[in-house]
Parts: structure tokens; C-alpha cells; sequence
């Protein structure tokens, strides 16, 4: 056996520093795609993931949209839930102790209708135990009050990150749509409100209709596209976020494999939220964890942090001038 | 309950008549702790089309030889691909979910049971369990009722008919037993006054499921439905598998249960049918492309 790269026990290092915040590993779930942790207890160990993002909390507990809220698409599915969840106060005593107890780090992703309901919701989980940071909701394009609204306007946006700095220690991160024209408009918005660390990308404004009823395939006639279909998207919002912003940045959308998630890594990311992927494979994110673990250490990397943000896009051929020249002589 | 994800290997795929298959696994962990009425997510393929699992019943459980058994009908570009696997090729199951059928206490019981098409599925496995736990002496009172378009939807009576159990057989177009919908055979049974069951089970179509929940709650008797939403996850995370609740407690206040996690067996009483019919799922549209 050559060198073991990495730390003292030859696994190559994982953990990563976001701003204020330190996950163990940059593999984390993505908030609506995960319950509340507990529902994937018996599938993998919630203690080898960064954190664990919960779904949307809000004031009060939401019914959410009627159905049908899902449909799949090619490569993709979309969704319309419309935000139902417990509500702060029931998520504070049914269901972050499960997720405290158990030592998983938890972020809680919050969604309000005003201003002074993100304030709220902000105030009354920063003093709660086992909560590590908290990642606003911006974002949701299915909900016809709040969400997206906030975050489709810098000023807005700034205003609600504002918002809820000013009444938190906590690490704050903002959860931003990539439906906008420019997405780095957004993140300086939230950067200048205060958030410590941009998430992106929420889902994307789509649609289906089935040709027999003539009806939209969403009760909700709009919904929110996921999965392997938008990880482009994505990318290409991490990378301009990542150059918009000192903040660090997490990478969401159609992460499925240890590959995905160190592209978005390579990107700029400074971390990924896994979400679609859940459904199909319940066990993706120990998958993910060991194979970017393997990668590294096959690759000889002894620190993630050194391959995050290692883009090279001076030259888009792959080869060395050198190697270019060569390849030219050989051909001529 | 724990919930499990485990490879199964196909141990046979047959086709039984029709769009219907036969589909037989061997996934020990899975077969031991299944009851009926309950289901499992199944991963047609690996990759991303089709993108999510399919949920599917038992329509048998081996627990001793570590086997389930699904019979499934090909509706989509999923139920295709599921119906041409090679033999001795793995699939990815999560299982076992969902609450599944509660058997009556009392074993001599007179139950009904409810079929419409594919909805035989589950029944098969919970009618194999009453009668085996009962015997075949004092069973009479069961009473399957099966129902399906037309005969070439219809399981052959062999497959159904099992000692204890009086079958009842109808097709909307006459082409076997009796003419007409299920639900009105059942209702003409019943009227004859000679049989009144303690309970129900039924699974079938909405339109079915609808009828059946009426009658129940019109006659007072207690109706295990089970019943179906379109699933991502199947393990009560996504929240996308929701159904208009009755009886919500503030009055015009909306309320959802989740078919995955609530269900899929449910009482005719626990459901909102006028809002669930309004959106039943759309028909495929495979045949034309
Ligand atoms: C708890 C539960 C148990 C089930 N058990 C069985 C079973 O034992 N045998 C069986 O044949 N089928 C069963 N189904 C239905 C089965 O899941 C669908 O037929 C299957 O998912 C269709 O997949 P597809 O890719 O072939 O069709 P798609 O291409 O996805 O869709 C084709 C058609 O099927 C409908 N459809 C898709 N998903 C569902 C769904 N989850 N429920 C109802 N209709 C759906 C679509 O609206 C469309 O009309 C069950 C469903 C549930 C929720
Ligand atoms: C069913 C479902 C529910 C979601 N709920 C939320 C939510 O409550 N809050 C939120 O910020 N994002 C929510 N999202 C968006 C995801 O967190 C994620 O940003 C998006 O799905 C893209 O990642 P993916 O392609 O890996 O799924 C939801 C996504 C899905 C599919
Ligand atoms: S299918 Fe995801 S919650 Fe029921």
C-alpha cells in the first residue's frame, strides 16, 4: 500500500467551516425532503450527516395545498405541498428532541407571511436547544402569500434577513429561487442583510397538464421542479453566487450521487443539501458521504477543504499548453 | 415499526391474464415483518427514469421462505418496465409500510370482502390469513366480492376461490358472472337478508372505494378502504401523498391524512370522498406515444 492521504487516521478530512458554522462533513438533507429526521432513522445513522435540515416551520401549523401535490417528470418531479407542517411550537416539543438527543445537528428552515412572523419564528428557536442554525425560506413558489414574493426582491429579501438577524445569534442562512433573472443580485441582497450563508437553489416554477382532462396535473396548477433536471441549473447558481459573495454558499439541486455533490463542491459550494434523492434511494446520503470519502482519498486530497471552489476555468481544453502541442505535432 | 431497505431478487414473473402480472421476490427481511394491506416502494430500475419508486400490496406474504408475492397491472411506463424484468434480476424494496388491515378479534366473524380490478391484490393475502386462522369449519361467512371491467380483468375463479370462502364474480360488460358494478351485487346480496357482515374490507377503484364508504356509513357498518395517492417518498417525509380528511376539528378548517403513513387502509368515515373524487388521477397516456 502507497501513502495514506489524509488525517492521522488515514481517512481523508471532511469537515468544513461555513462562516460561523462547522459540519463534521458537507453532506447535509434539504428542508422538505427529509420530515423531521425521524422518518429516515431506520434507513441511516443521522449522526454521520452534517445536519439535518428539517421541513418548513411556520407560526402555526399549515394544512398545505390540496391534492395532487406531486407528479413526476423526466428526470425530475414537481411539487406543490404548500408548505403544511406542525408549527413551531409542536416542532419544538415533538420533534427537535428526537433530533437533540440524538446529537444531529439540526437546521430549522423558516417560512413566514410577514416580516414580523420570520421575526418571531427567528426569536423563538434561538434559544432552543439542539438547533444550529436557522435557513430562511425565501423561496417557495407555491404559496401564494410570502415565500417567493420575499425572495424575488433584493430589497425584500434584505429586509427579512435583516429581520431575523437582528433578533438571532444564530448562524443565519438564506435559502434563495433561482427563478430571477439574476440570482447574484439575490445573494448580495441577503449577504447585505446579514445572512452568513446563502443556500441555493428552491425548487423551480414548472407545470404539467394531462391532455385528457384538460386540467393541470397540480391542483396546485403550479409547482416546484426538483431532482437530477435541475442540477445544471444549479450549478450554474452556485457559481455565480459564489462569485457574487464572500459568504459561503450551499449547494442544492438534483444532488443524487458522491459525483453530484462534488461538482457542486468543485462549483464553490462550500457544502450540498441532498433533497429528490431521498425518495428514491432512503440511504443516499451515507452513500454520498463514503463515496466523496473514497474519491478524495483515491485522489489524494487530504482536506476537502482544498478541493472546494478548485474550478479551473482558465481553459477549457482539458490538457496543458504542452500537452496541446504535443497532441498537435502528433497530428500533423 | 421498523421500516427496511433491501435487494430482491425476482423469483418469478408471469404473466396471469391481460395487463396483469405475477411478480414473486425473495426479500427475507421485508417478507417477515409484512401484514396485510400493507405495501412497498419498489425501484423499477436504477437511474433516473423512472424517477421515483412505485408503491405496490402484498397479494401474498411467504414469511417462512422470505417471499412476497405482487400482482401488479400495467398501467404506465413503470408497471411496463416492472413486467419485463429478467428472472434472477434484483430490485431495491422499502418496506413494510403503511398501517395495513386490522383482522377481527372475533374468528367466526361474518366479513365481506370488496374487490374491483387490481384491488384483488391485497385481499388475496388478508382473505389467506382470516381463513387460515379460523379453519375451515365455521368460515362460511366470508363472502369475497370481485368485480372488474370486463372477464379478461378478471383473475381466473381457481386463483381466488379458496376452501371457507364464497365468491361472488361480476364484470361491468356481463362477460362473467354477474352484470353490473360490484358494489350493487354486494348491495343485492345483502338485501336478500341472509348474510350481514360484521366489517368490510375493500380496495379498488375510487369511484368504487366511494361507494362502498356510502353504503357503509349509510348501514352503520365498519369498512377497512384502501386507498391510493400518487407517493415520492412512501415513508410520511414528502407530504405529498395527502387526502382531504373528514371532520376537520375547526369547522372549515382543512385537514389532511397521508395515504403512506395514516394509511392506505382507512374507515369509510375518515375521508372527505366529495373532494377526493373531484381529482381522481388521470388515465395514462402511454398507448399513444
Ligand atoms: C398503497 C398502494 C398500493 C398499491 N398496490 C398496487 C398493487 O398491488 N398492484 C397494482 O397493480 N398497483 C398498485 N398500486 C398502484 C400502482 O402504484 C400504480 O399503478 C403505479 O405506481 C403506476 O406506475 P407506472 O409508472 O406504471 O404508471 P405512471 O406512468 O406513473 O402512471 C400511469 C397511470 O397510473 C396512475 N398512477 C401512478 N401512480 C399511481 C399510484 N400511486 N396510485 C394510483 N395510480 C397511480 C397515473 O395517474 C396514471 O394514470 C398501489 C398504489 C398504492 C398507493
Ligand atoms: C416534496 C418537497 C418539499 C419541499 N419542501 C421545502 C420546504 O419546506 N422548504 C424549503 O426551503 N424547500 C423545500 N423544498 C425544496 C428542496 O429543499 C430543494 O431546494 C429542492 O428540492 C432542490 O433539491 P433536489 O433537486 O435535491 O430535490 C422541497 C422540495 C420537495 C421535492
Ligand atoms: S408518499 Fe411521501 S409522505 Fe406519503
Amino acid at each position: 500500500m502507497g501513502k495514506n492521504p489524509g488525517t492521522a487516521n488515514g481517512a481523508p478530512n471532511l469537515a468544513v467551516q461555513l462562516g460561523p458554522l462547522r459540519l463534521k462533513n458537507p453532506v447535509m438533507s434539504a428542508s422538505g425532503t427529509f420530515g423531521y429526521g425521524k422518518e429516515y432513522s431506520s434507513f441511516l445513522d443521522l449522526r454521520a450527516l452534517g445536519a439535518v435540515v428539517v421541513k418548513g416551520i411556520s407560526l402555526k401549523p399549515r394544512a398545505g395545498n390540496p391534492p395532487p401535490r406531486i407528479v413526476e417528470t423526466a428526470g425530475g418531479m414537481m411539487n406543490a405541498i404548500g408548505l403544511e407542517n406542525v408549527g413551531v411550537e409542536k416542532f419544538l416539543e415533538a420533534k427537535l428532541p428526537f433530533l437533540r438527543e440524538l446529537g444531529v445537528p439540526v437546521i430549522v428552515n423558516i417560512f413566514g407571511n410577514t416580516l414580523e412572523e420570520y421575526r418571531e419564528l427567528a426569536a423563538r428557536l434561538s434559544g432552543a436547544e439542539g438547533v444550529c442554525a436557522i435557513e430562511i425560506n425565501v423561496s417557495c413558489p407555491n404559496v401564494k402569500e410570502g415565500g417567493m414574493v420575499f425572495g424575488t426582491d433584493p430589497k425584500m429579501t434584505e429586509a427579512v434577513v435583516r429581520a431575523v438577524r437582528t433578533v438571532t445569534t444564530l448562524p443565519v442562512i438564506t435559502k434563495l429561487t433561482p427563478n430571477v433573472t439574476s440570482i447574484s443580485e439575490l445573494a448580495k441582497a441577503a449577504e447585505g442583510g446579514g445572512s452568513d450563508i446563502i443556500s441555493c437553489i428552491n425548487t423551480l416554477a414548472a407545470m404539467a397538464v394531462d391532455v385528457f382532462s384538460r386540467r393541470p396535473r397540480l391542483a396546485n396548477v403550479v409547482g416546484g421542479l426538483s431532482g437530477p433536471a435541475v442540477k445544471p441549473v444549479a450549478i450554474r447558481c452556485v457559481y455565480e453566487v459564489t462569485r457574487a459573495v464572500k459568504c459561503p454558499v450551499i449547494g442544492i439541486g438534483g444532488i443524487g450521487s458522491a459525483t453530484d455533490a462534488l461538482e457542486f463542491l468543485l462549483a464553490g459550494a462550500s457544502a450540498v443539501q441532498v433533497g429528490t434523492a431521498n425518495f428514491t434511494n432512503p440511504a443516499v446520503m451515507s452513500d454520498i458521504i463514503e463515496g466523496i470519502s473514497r474519491f478524495l482519498a483515491v485522489e489524494a486530497i487530504e482536506d476537502i477543504n482544498s478541493f472546494i471552489g478548485s474550478l479551473d476555468t482558465s481553459c477549457v481544453f482539458p490538457f496543458s499548453e504542452d500537452s496541446c502541442a504535443l497532441i498537435k505535432a502528433d497530428m500533423d | 415499526m421498523e421500516k427496511i431497505i433491501e435487494e430482491g431478487r425476482i423469483v418469478s414473473l408471469e404473466r396471469v391474464l391481460g395487463q396483469i402480472y405475477r411478480l414473486r421476490l425473495h426479500c427475507p427481511k421485508i417478507a417477515r415483518a409484512a401484514r396485510p394491506g400493507q405495501f412497498v416502494m419498489l425501484r423499477v430500475r436504477e437511474g433516473t427514469d423512472p424517477l421515483l419508486r412505485r408503491p405496490f400490496s402484498f397479494s401474498r406474504i411467504y414469511a417462512l421462505k422470505g417471499e412476497l408475492e405482487i400482482l401488479f397491472r400495467v398501467v404506465g411506463r413503470g408497471t411496463l418496465l416492472l413486467s419485463r424484468l429478467p428472472a434472477d434480476s434484483t430490485l431495491s424494496l422499502v418496506g413494510p409500510l403503511g398501517n395495513g388491515f386490522t383482522l377481527p378479534a372475533d374468528k367466526s366473524a361474518p366479513l365481506a370482502f370488496i374487490a374491483g380490478g387490481i384491488g384483488i391484490a391485497p385481499l388475496l393475502e388478508l382473505i389467506a390469513q382470516v381463513v387460515g386462522g379460523r379453519g375451515q369449519k365455521g368460515s362460511g361467512e366470508l363472502h369475497l366480492f370481485y368485480g372488474a371491467r370486463s372477464a379478461v380483468e378478471l383473475l381466473p375463479e381457481e386463483e381466488v376461490t379458496i376452501a371457507g370462502l364464497r365468491s361472488h364474480f361480476a364484470t361491468d360488460d356481463g362477460s362473467f358472472g354477474y352484470q353490473g358494478r360490484i358494489t350493487r351485487m354486494f348491495e343485492d346480496v345483502l338485501a336478500e337478508g341472509a348474510f350481514r357482515p360484521l366489517q368490510i374490507y375493500s380496495c379498488g377503484p375510487l369511484a368504487m372505494q366511494y361507494n362502498v364508504a356510502k353504503w357503509a356509513l349509510a348501514n352503520d357498518m365498519p369498512a377497512q378502504l384502501s386507498l391510493e395517492s400518487l407517493m415520492a417518498c412512501g415513508i410520511g417525509a414528502c407530504l405529498g401523498c395527502a387526502l382531504a380528511a373528514a371532520t376537520p376539528k375547526e369547522a372549515g378548517e382543512e385537514r389532511f391524512v397521508h395515504v403512506c403513513e395514516d394509511g392506505p387502509i382507512f374507515s369509510a368515515g375518515s375521508i372527505k370522498w366529495e373532494k377526493i373524487l373531484a381529482q381522481q388521477t388521470a388515465p395514462p397516456t402511454w398507448p399513444f406515444n
